[in-house]
């Protein structure tokens, strides 16, 4: 694994391998109407914002949803970028 | 074979598909002829297919992409691309009312925003990065 050894976050790398690939199902799909794709999508935003709720607002509360949710896609392309297979 | 295409080069594909279409539907004086809904029939399953393969291809670029602007560029130009042919349908899609133009209007007029859409979430993405965001709400990536 690529990034084993670096810093976990609040969210985990587990959880964010999770949101990354329902992000690649949905952002980058060649159907974006299929049912997968809008499954996907509504599965990512329930689990960002289950995280938000669960994890983030009370302990950061200068972060608000929309910032999160936010970086969570950036992170998931990021994510996805270096984990692709080549 | 180590030959590249660009997105450019793709679109530059494309659109004399579209341009055909246009043709194709201005050389008929009405689309009420089975021998003019037959011949548009078959320029409106050519845009169709057309647009869906670009925008499969927009989105395997995007995917790769390493800066997140150019994710929004790509997107852009799969959003200009979906509205040339969109103001070729708007103009035929009443004289070619029963040849698949209204439902292929609707169509890309989804693509159109999808592609939207897609562009207005990367550039969320890199005006966001700007903000602060406490370092330790997500793993650090190699």
């Amino acid at each position: 694994m690529p990034d084993e050894g670096l810093p976990e976050g609040i969210v985990t790398r587990t959880e964010l391998a999770e949101l990354a690939g329902l992000f690649d199902q949905f952002e980058f799909a060649f159907d974006p109407f299929s049912l997968s794709a809008r499954e996907a999508e509504s599965r990512f935003d329930d689990l960002t914002r289950a995280l938000f709720d669960n994890k983030v607002a009370l302990a950061f509360p200068g972060v608000d949803y929309a910032l999160f949710y936010c970086r969570v896609r950036f992170a998931c392309r990021i994510y996805l970028r270096k984990n692709s297979p080549s | 074979m180590k030959a590249c295409l660009s997105f450019s080069d793709i679109l530059e594909v494309g659109q004399p598909r579209i341009t055909e279409m246009e043709r194709i539907g201005n050389s008929f004086p009405n689309g009420d002829s089975a021998e003019a809904c037959t011949a548009f029939t078959h320029q409106v399953g050519v845009v169709e297919g057309t647009v869906m393969h670009t925008y499969s291809i927009a989105a395997t670029l995007a995917r790769k992409a390493d800066d997140i602007n150019e994710v929004a560029e790509v997107w852009k130009r799969m959003s200009q691309f979906c509205q040339s042919a969109l103001e070729v349908l708007l103009r035929l899609k009443d004289k070619y009312l029963f040849c698949g133009t209204p439902q292929l209007y609707d169509l890309v007029l989804d693509y159109k925003l999808a592609a939207d859409k897609r562009m207005r979430g990367a550039i969320e993405e890199a005006q966001c990065r700007t903000k602060d965001f406490p370092k330790e709400l997500l793993p650090e990536l190699s």
